[in-house]
């Protein structure tokens, strides 16, 4: 039986080491060394960067460390068949950039609505708590882009993937990885 | 290049096309199946809820209407195992009730079959691709048949928790039925309770298609043809006779695969997308669809979640993602007065990181961090699937935006009935009153949006061709040498999982056209 004997591929290696290119090298790094390394950014623009590092910061604390924003360029800009993405299960159709400069566009344009032309990352943290409350409740006047909670639903999950679903997040909160296979160092 | 003609092209490597090339391989007959995705091995069963995305589709060829989407992807395979080679293997037959709900009750339909027709099929199937668990313990609720081969799977604390729960509240709960090792069978090793089931188990504790009846089909010479995404089924100038498929190949290129028999195995959905697809002069509203009834009648269980935070280590982590138990106590179609329909309890699964982050999905920020310390210690949740009845509403149709090879997308169209919403709703209640039971200070029980799970119907069995797709075999009325495999063919879907019942079904129909070769094939 073609079968692989337990625990006998568990090699090492690391989770989520993922293609990112520093000047005109391919390096494999977890998200969390990418932005470390301040790794340059393939497809999202800065201010793009800037929302989606300070949302996710507020839905999962130490998402940014993490590499939240390495990872889903990194993952934005490569064929959707390798992608890893949540929003791949949760039926976003490709290519997956356009869901994310929409939901970032549309999360600016909601808080500069509200808040006197102001950006995201520029809200202090209470304002950006009520701002995500109401994006869970499909409260916010005028958006314009995906479903205001399915946003929330999809970058929360991206933010969880980045700080907990390692090697090292399952760790931190004292849970044994356990893994038959750990994923390969180039992909 | 032209292809060699075939006895049998099948398309869908997945759990129903594996069970029907098994049975024609060992038979004798020249199989080949077509797959969309991927030649997946085990070796790309990596252990990690991310990297396992990568063995789902991306960007499925469905849009969604309706007041209650199906979640299409979180259910839907792509490639060879399809969407049982990460499915939670849980293996509840169903019962009588399901085959004869128009005759019992006057609502929805009836099968043509009875439960006795399927019933030899199931202690098969258990056989033949190993199940664990307690036959006799079942038997309160559904006729005798055999044991199961394996004994039942090890039980963990969450397990132990909802046991005594139930208990108390009057809830009869068995060890669950599962496709998976207890101990070492055929070859295949048994399971070590390490809950990655559903990014794919790599070691064969799983019965997934690669390791059972794709394994069984390739040994007889079944060649599977993987990155081969099929379009339309062909007929003859007269529309008689299926002669072939096309599809198009890994490079984008077009191709044609003859065949003496077709066979649809490309899931619920799929499957009518390529009948419609595949209209023709002689069929101006699609193959084999002179009932008009394909993509007709999709129906898809519904589950309500109980939830609750034991202040102790129940090591949630462990286990497998398959039910420690079950109960078919809520199974009989009138146990609510004023919510129609079966429900499927099970109870005791292990978890990974999302399941601790999405028990509260409405948790962020430092709530979020101080729920997954406490959920990765203390989380525990009992499930119940239920059932909506057949409506012809609810369908998949093409619409008018293209695929990258040309074939018209499809949508889902699907809204829940009342009946399914109340049921729902008193599945709810019934789970937070065993949750509280547990003596759990937290628990909780979502009512937000109705999470859909498996799909059935679209090209549903009956009597006749003018009431149905299908016959039980799965043989379509209109074609005889055109079959169609999986849960579309189900009239009503019950509320048990479906896929041993999709086993069960498609290896009786497998048998059957070995049997009738020389008259279907021609
Ligand atoms: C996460 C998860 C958990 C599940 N848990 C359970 C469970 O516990 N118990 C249970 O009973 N069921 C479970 N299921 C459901 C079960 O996996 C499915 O019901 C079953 O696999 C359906 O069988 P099928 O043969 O119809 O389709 P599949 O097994 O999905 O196979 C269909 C195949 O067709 C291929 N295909 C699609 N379109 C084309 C095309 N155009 N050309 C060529 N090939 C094509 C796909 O790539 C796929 O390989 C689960 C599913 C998922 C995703
Ligand atoms: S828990 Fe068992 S069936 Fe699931 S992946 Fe691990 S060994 Fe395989």
């Amino acid at each position: 039986m073609d079968v692989l004997p337990r625990r006998a591929v568990m090699k090492g290696g690391l989770l989520a080491a993922l293609a990112f290119t520093i000047g005109d090298r391919v390096v494999y790094l977890s998200p969390g060394e990418a932005h470390a390394q301040g790794v340059a950014l393939r497809t999202l623009k800065a201010e793009e960067a800037e929302t989606l590092g300070s949302l996710c910061e507020a839905l999962v604390p130490d998402a940014r460390k993490a590499g939240i924003v390495e990872y889903i360029d990194q993952q934005i800009s490569g064929p959707p068949s390798e992608a890893l993405l949540q929003a791949r299960i949760l039926n976003v159709r490709p290519p997956f950039a356009n869901f994310y400069r929409a939901a970032v566009g549309a999360v600016d344009k909601g808080v500069a609505a509200r808040h006197a032309g102001k950006r995201f990352a520029q809200l202090s943290s209470d304002e950006a708590r009520s701002f995500i409350k109401d994006m869970q409740a499909n409260k916010i006047e005028g958006w314009q882009g995906p479903g205001t909670g399915f946003v929330y639903t999809v970058l929360r999950t991206d933010a969880v993937d980045v700080v907990y679903n390692t090697v090292a997040g399952y760790e931190a909160l004292g849970v044994p990885y356990q893994a038959h296979i750990l994923p390969p160092k180039k992909w | 290049m032209a292809n060699e003609k075939v006895d049998v092209v099948i398309v869908g490597a997945g759990a129903s096309g594996s069970a029907f090339a098994a049975t024609l391989a060992k038979a004798g007959k020249k199989v080949v199946l077509l797959d969309s995705g991927p030649d997946w091995k085990n070796e790309d069963l990596i252990s990690s809820e991310m990297w396992g995305r990568r063995i789902r589709p991306a960007g499925p060829p469905f849009l969604h209407e309706g007041k209650n989407p199906f979640g299409y992807v979180g259910q839907a395979g792509w490639g060879v195992g399809g969407a049982a080679l990460h499915y939670f293997a849980n293996f509840p037959r169903y019962l009588p009730t399901d085959f004869k709900m128009k005759s019992e009750h006057n609502k929805g339909l009836d099968w043509p079959i009875s439960y006795e027709d399927v019933a030899p099929y199931y202690d098969k199937v258990a056989d033949e691709v190993g199940v664990s668990g307690d036959a006799k313990s079942e038997e309160i609720w559904r006729p005798a048949g055999k044991p199961y081969p394996m004994p039942p799977m090890k039980v963990f604390k969450a397990g132990q928790i909802w046991k005594k729960a139930a208990d108390s509240v009057g809830m009869r709960l068995v060890p669950a039925a599962v496709g998976m090792n207890s101990v070492e069978y055929k070859g295949r090793e048994a399971c070590i309770y390490d809950g990655w089931c559903s990014s794919g188990c790599p070691t064969g504790a799983l019965a997934n298609p690669l390791v059972t009846y794709l394994a069984e089909a390739r040994a007889a010479k079944a060649e599977v043809r993987p990155m081969s995404t099929v379009t339309r089924v062909l007929t003859n100038a007269e529309g008689t006779r299926a002669i072939g498929v096309e599809y198009f190949d890994g490079k984008r290129e077009r191709q044609v695969q003859e065949a003496s028999i077709v066979i649809l195995a490309a899931w619920t959905g799929q499957n009518p997308r390529i009948l419609l697809n595949s209209a023709t002069d002689k069929h101006p509203n699609g193959l084999a669809n002179k009932s008009g009834l394909v993509g007709k009648y999709i129906m898809t269980h519904h589950i309500a979640n109980a939830w609750a935070m034991m202040d102790e280590d129940v090591q949630p982590h462990m286990g497998t993602v398959g039910a420690q138990y079950m109960s078919y106590d809520r199974y009989p179609k009138t146990t609510n007065p004023n919510a129609f329909g079966s429900s499927y309890i099970v109870a005791g699964t292990s978890f990974k990181m999302h399941d601790y982050a999405g028990s509260r999905g409405d948790l962020f920020g430092p709530e979020l961090a101080a729920h997954m310390k406490k959920a990765a210690k203390g989380l525990i949740r009992m499930n119940m699937f239920g059932e909506e009845k057949p409506n012809a509403e609810n369908r998949v149709e093409l619409v008018t935006q293209k695929d990258e090879f040309g074939m018209p997308l499809a949508k889902i169209v699907h809204s829940y009935d009342e009946d399914a919403v109340a049921l729902w709703n008193a599945n709810i209640d019934a789970g937070a009153k065993v949750a509280k039971a547990t003596g759990a200070k937290e628990t909780w029980s979502p009512r937000g949006g109705m999470p859909t799970s498996h799909l059935h119907g679209g090209t549903i069995m009956g009597k006749d061709g003018g009431s149905s797709v299908v016959d039980s075999y799965g043989q379509t009325h209109d074609i005889s040498n055109l079959w169609i495999a999986g849960p579309g063919v189900f009239p009503t879907e019950g509320a048990s999982n479906p896929t041993y019942t999709i086993f069960a079904v498609a290896r009786r129909g497998a048998d059957q056209l070995v049997s009738k070769w020389g008259s279907v094939a021609g």
